[in-house]
């Protein structure tokens, strides 16, 4: 068998082609799935971060201040109960400062449910006293509630039941993105287990000559698992770059494109839809998950395959 | 060698394929495996290649009884044994080469340990020109050599080659049974299943005949 065969010089050869072939329709279409639902899975995950994050952002802003309201009275001075009610808020532990609103600045509150025909000077309303908080810790505010009942008509709203509701709508809805961003995971999984069955079957000749050339099948399982393994990644990788570019453009479409004051009211609600560098990691984290996903799924799907076979 | 005890097949609840089949085959012979189509021939390869197990009887191989091996064992035991078939099976996507190192590689051996023997043995079977051709554009006779090779490359103790000049004309069908027959006189013991008699006029190896489910041998 050596006639010959040393001497002859051989072109140094390409790296050799994967023993389960990469390219074909059935891989294409599985690809594109993957690509489908992991850019389903990134916005879900992407909305579930933008609204965790402004829900904490709004209660975070709403627990730093608390607001004394002081009814109009006959025969009370409201400029001096609102003197009253300043001093003694800035008498009060854990209490950074405080401020009485402008009778304008009280009417223009008013301005966005009455309308700006109203003519709002003929009303007696009541005015309010806008209290920050210093340091949360500090704060004594049974101590605070007990002194503002010296003030004629005043009461104190710790806006506690605001961010109550507010918490229990953010918490609804994250727990709802993610019930939906399992399910499309589950979806992920479904549409590999056929699309892998779909595969062997359709490679059952492979499998075969595999088998009687001597391979074991945890070999085939792997050479199966390699080939779903980089159509999850590629699948995966193209899902979460559609969904950052899709996050990209809808921040430049509200901050640009709507009108100043429609994009000023979506930034209040989801913050510029600024996802920030942990929701980008996020996302991007979703990509392996999913391809560890079709990866792990191909290989128990054809493990059972060949099991059946064998 | 390989030793048949009182061994019998059929599938399921229908009649006996094979029965009563007593012989042994020695190490480094070379047999012919006749009889007409439908005799079970196809059927006592598979059971030499341990891919289907006796109804009845023992397969003792390489001094191991086969009834009871299962998983690796079963597996390190079929790796003893190449396989030709009819149809080549070939992997269309694997170039020559690529299709002949195949069992090499399954067992996670390192291109730049086999390039060389995988050439030698190319060359040897004529393919050395051929060796990036895919299977498509190798003639039927080339790709019985490459189905050759493969079954020959990681050297088993028994070649087994099921109807391999069934696809070749007649002239391609002599030089290939001419290159089994090199194999075997380099140490390989070989079993062919084929019915063509005529073409086993002009050799001289003794014939194991399948017949109403027996099997008689005849030097």
């Amino acid at each position: 068998m050596t006639d010959g065969a040393e001497s002859r010089q051989r072109p140094s050869r390409r790296a050799p082609a994967p023993v389960v072939p990469g390219a074909s329709v059935a891989g294409r279409t599985l690809m594109l799935l993957i690509a489908i639902m992991t850019f389903l899975s990134c916005v879900t995950l992407g909305a579930v971060v933008l609204i965790q994050k402004s829900a904490l952002g709004w209660s975070a802003e709403v627990g730093r201040e608390l607001t004394i309201q002081i009814r109009p009275m006959d025969g009370e001075d409201m400029k001096a109960n609102l003197r009253t009610a300043v001093a003694l808020a800035e008498a009060t532990p854990g209490i950074g400062r405080a401020h009485a609103l402008t009778d304008e600045e009280s009417r223009a509150l008013l301005q966005p449910w009455l309308g700006s025909d109203v003519d709002l000077t003929a009303l007696d309303i009541p005015r309010l006293v806008v209290v920050e908080i210093a340091d949360p810790r500090d704060l004594d505010l049974s101590m605070l509630e007990k002194s503002i009942t010296t003030v004629p008509g005043a009461s104190l709203d710790t806006h506690a039941a605001w961010r109550q509701e507010l918490n229990v709508m953010a918490g609804t809805m994250v727990v709802s993105g993610l019930l939906v961003l399992a399910l499309i995971l589950v979806a992920t999984i479904l549409a590999v287990i056929f699309a892998t069955r779909g595969t062997m079957a359709s490679s059952r000749e492979i499998v075969d000559v595999l088998h009687f050339i001597g391979a074991a099948n945890a070999y085939i399982a792997g050479e199966f698992q390699h080939r779903f393994l980089r159509i999850g990644l590629t699948g995966g990788l193209i899902g979460g770059l559609a969904a950052l570019a899709f996050f990209l453009a809808t921040g430049a479409i509200v901050s640009t494109v709507l009108p100043a004051r429609s994009s000023a009211q979506i930034a209040v609600l989801f913050g510029g839809f600024a996802l920030g560098i942990d929701g980008v990691i996020g996302i991007l984290a979703v990509v392996p998950v999913v391809a560890g996903l079709t990866a792990l799924t191909s290989r128990l799907t054809v493990g059972r395959f060949l099991s059946q076979i064998s | 060698m390989i030793e048949f005890s009182d061994v019998g097949l059929h599938y399921g609840d229908g009649p006996d394929i094979l029965k009563n089949l007593n012989f042994t085959i020695e190490h480094g012979s070379f047999h012919f495996l006749t009889g007409p189509s439908g005799s079970g021939k196809t059927s006592l390869l598979r059971l030499l290649f341990l891919s289907l197990k006796p109804t009845r009887g023992h397969i003792d191989m390489f001094g191991t009884d086969t009834t009871s091996l299962r998983g690796e064992r079963l597996l390190d035991m079929r790796r003893r044994i190449g396989i030709v078939f009819q149809d080549f099976r070939l992997l269309d996507h694997l170039t020559t080469f690529e299709n002949v190192a195949l069992p090499l590689r399954v067992l996670g051996e390192r291109e730049e340990n086999y390039r060389a023997n995988v050439e030698e043995l190319l060359d040897w079977v004529g393919l050395g020109e051929r060796m990036e051709a895919r299977p498509e554009l190798l003639s039927g006779g080339e790709k019985q050599r490459a189905a050759i090779a493969r079954a020959v490359i990681s050297k088993p103790d028994i070649l087994l080659a099921d109807e391999p000049t069934g696809n070749v004309d007649p002239l391609l069908a002599e030089r290939l049974l001419h290159l089994f027959a090199e194999l075997n006189r380099m140490g390989t013991t070989i079993v062919i299943a084929t019915h063509e008699l005529a073409m086993l006029d002009k050799f001289s190896f003794p014939r194991m005949r399948l017949a109403d489910a027996e099997v008689t041998i005849h030097d």
